[in-house]
């Protein structure tokens, strides 16, 4: 979900054009300010939040909104930095994982008391319950992704499986014929941010889990093995692209943009992409192939307010009015996410086979728990599966080093 | 000369007072908050919860990554500077030459100087990518590989490839630094070797080398301080994977700091880093006063 686009240029616009619209809101006196921190996930975000910021202004006079325009590769650094300093805005968007630090450092403010019945009852319940943290909501869900398979029909329809493939043994079967026409099968991530959740695919669809009940480390078990070495055995057999430790997410992404690789796992803004850059691309969206049961990957992003916010009646006030359903259907069309309240959902926006391939899956989704220690598990399983890719370590003896370290961060 | 000789010792340290105190203060600062943050622990979102001692230095030490990284921090540096002094020595002594087109040829030895660090990592990212980079297609039409070499994807070439870059963007610096050195040579004493029968080697060996010592020293100086403290080249092109295996110092602290939330952990392991520099600039500083007097 975490787009990375690094251009400067269009960054320094959005950057100079945010401060026209401060400037030209300032002469309005004696008004609140609510600043927003924002994440950058593609270059309509900026445009949106200052259509936003318009409306909101226009209808609640005194009230100026202002929106900081973060990468999402700094953004952990600037709050960071923003909040030891105390110079944090009243509202943020944070990756919904970040939600347990926020309060443990007792920097998130609870939104339960603003929220009545029918706000709560907005939110599709799946979304919602991520940013709920001991019973109380802290986060609302601004942006919700899932993972599918896409596959290149033209490819897929010559190896035999015309409506993509549904279990491993397909992927492979149909790997094997594309390998023999000359191209790639299956594109396999493995370096950089989440190369683990690239693993997690195969773990939970063999029916492992990542972290069990117990909140200790359950991946490094027989699922976890079985995944580890499926993945392993496509490589041996060249039925992945060469060398993929090398690749990451955005590199595989532009393997099944070129036709290079047939089938790679991601988020529904691949569609958006490749309807941008690959126009004559035939790609059909499929689920996660089944080992033994059904799983997919879902994250939400989340909005939440700061506890030391000195305007949090209007900081609220921006806040409902994000999430009605006119800004939900623009925001969420127009970054290529998931609807996460219900009125959107209706929205004829969503009625494209796309993203009702992705919402079929929601059922099966699992969303990265909340626990402290995700991060350092992400890491330790990244460099394990790097080390079995590479053949550097055999599945069993990595994935029990990586529980290991896991586990020294699992619920610190 | 008006000067009473009891005031003149004060001059110079009004003169460099300004400086001293603007440098002090923009030092001090975030030295002590990294001090601070060293002994305590730090939330992930930077919120100081409770002094905890040296708990953040033991639990680095006892890190089997941080040893490892530690080890190759030492050989990144050795292999930077030390490559980029026996390049630049010769490149120097052409460029210090009198031939045709000698200002062309500086300025391209001096371009990649002029290219932001971590822009030269980005474009060197994209030459050793594995299907479409530029060195593997080279390599392929000339026929000495046969297939594409992974170069990223793997330490044993990953590591080499960007000691390779770190060389190459620590060139034109310390050529200029010989540059200025050679010029400072006089050339009569050439003239008198010559005469006295001495091979092109011998005046390499027992004058060039001699005189031009105190610039390589210098080279060597600036070079381990800015190499040992290098970002862009790495993050840029590994960002230390595969499984920690490219990690330095530097990148492995932003991870720790930046991407897995351990704020204290790395503030102690840049007071480690800032103690190993302060070290190295001790040990020349007692360098220092011998050589200006062999000099």
């Amino acid at each position: 979900m975490e787009v990375r686009k690094t251009k400067q240029l269009t960054k320094m616009a959005l950057a100079l054009t945010a401060a026209c619209v401060t400037s030209i809101m300032a002469p309005m006196a004696h008004a609140d300010t609510v600043r927003v921190t924002v994440a950058y996930y593609s270059d309509q975000t900026e445009p949106y939040f200052k259509k936003m910021a318009e409306a909101f202004t226009k209808a609640n006079p005194g009230t100026d909104i202002k929106i900081e325009m973060v990468n999402w590769d700094t953004l952990q650094q600037k709050l960071q930095t923003d909040i030891s300093g105390g110079s944090n805005a009243d509202l943020a968007i944070i990756g919904t994982r970040w939600l347990l630090d926020f309060v443990k450092d007792d920097v998130a403010e609870p939104l339960d008391g603003y929220m009545d019945k029918s706000f709560k009852n907005r939110f599709i319940g799946a979304f919602l319950a991520p940013g709920q943290i001991s019973g109380k909501t802290y986060g609302l869900p601004i942006a919700a992704s899932a993972r599918a398979l896409y596959y290149n029909k033209e490819q897929l329809a010559k190896a035999g499986f015309p409506n993509g493939p549904k279990t491993w043994a397909d992927v492979i079967a149909a790997s094997k014929k594309i390998k023999a026409a000359g191209s790639y099968g299956f594109g396999l991530q493995g370096k950089e941010i989440e190369t683990d959740v690239y693993w997690y695919y195969g773990l939970w669809t063999n029916g492992g889990e990542v972290v069990g009940k117990d909140g200790k480390a359950a991946f490094a078990s027989p699922a976890g093995i079985k995944a580890a070495t499926l993945y392993k055995s496509m490589i041996d057999q060249g039925l992945t692209q060469p060398g993929v430790t090398n690749y990451s997410r955005e590199d595989v992404q532009n393997l099944f943009k070129q036709g290079r690789v047939s089938m790679a796992i991601s988020a529904p803004f691949l569609a958006k992409q490749i309807k941008k850059e690959a126009p004559n691309l035939q790609y059909g969206i499929a689920p996660i192939p089944m080992g033994t049961t059904n799983a997919t990957y879902a994250v939400t992003d989340s909005m939440v307010m700061f506890k030391n916010s000195k305007v949090k009646k209007s900081a609220w006030k921006f806040l409902d009015y994000l999430f009605t359903k006119a800004p939900r259907v623009a925001f969420t069309s127009g970054e290529g996410f998931l609807p996460t309240t219900k009125e959107e959902a209706t929205a004829p926006q969503f009625a494209d086979p796309d993203t009702k391939a992705f919402v079929a899956l929601l059922p099966h989704a699992r969303f990265a728990p909340t626990v402290t220690g995700w991060e350092d598990t992400a890491k330790a399983v990244s460099d394990a599966m790097q080390a079995v890719y590479l053949g550097k370590a055999k599945p069993a003896d990595a994935l029990k080093k990586a529980a290991e370290d896991a586990n020294k961060a699992l619920g610190q | 000369m008006t000067q009473s000789a009891s005031s003149r010792p004060m001059m110079p340290w009004l003169l460099i007072m300004p400086s001293f105190a603007l440098a002090l203060f923009i030092i001090s600062y975030p030295f002590f908050n990294i001090v601070f943050q060293s002994v305590h622990d730090v939330s992930r979102f930077g919120m100081i919860r409770d002094f905890n001692g040296l708990t953040n230095f033991l639990k680095v030490m006892a890190d089997p990554v941080f040893m490892d990284v530690l080890r190759r921090t030492l050989i990144w540096t050795v292999s930077v500077v030390g490559g980029t002094v026996l390049v630049s020595v010769p490149v120097a002594l052409i460029l210090h030459q009198d031939f045709y087109g000698r200002g062309i040829a500086r300025t391209v030895v001096m371009l990649p100087w002029s290219v932001s660090l971590t822009m030269t990592a980005i474009v060197w990212r994209w030459a050793f990518n594995d299907e479409y980079g530029m060195v593997n297609v080279t390599l392929q039409k000339l026929g000495i590989i046969s297939g594409p070499i992974h170069w990223l994807a793997t330490a044993e070439w990953a590591f080499p490839v960007e000691i390779m870059v770190g060389i190459l963007v620590s060139v034109p610096f310390t050529v200029t630094i010989f540059l200025g050195g050679l010029s400072s040579v006089p050339g009569d004493i050439y003239e008198a070797a010559r005469i006295d029968g001495a091979t092109p080697w011998q005046m390499f060996r027992k004058l060039t080398l001699p005189l031009l010592r105190p610039f390589i020293n210098m080279a060597i100086v600036l070079n381990v301080i800015y190499v040992f403290n290098s970002f862009p080249i790495i993050w840029v092109m590994t960002q230390g994977g595969p499984s920690n295996s490219t990690h330095i110092l530097v990148t492995y602290l932003y991870e720790l700091g930046f991407r897995l939330g351990r704020p204290g952990e790395a503030a102690a392991i840049s007071l480690v880093m800032l103690s190993m520099l302060m070290i190295f600039t001790g040990l020349y500083i007692r360098m220092q006063p011998k050589e200006s007097g062999e000099a």
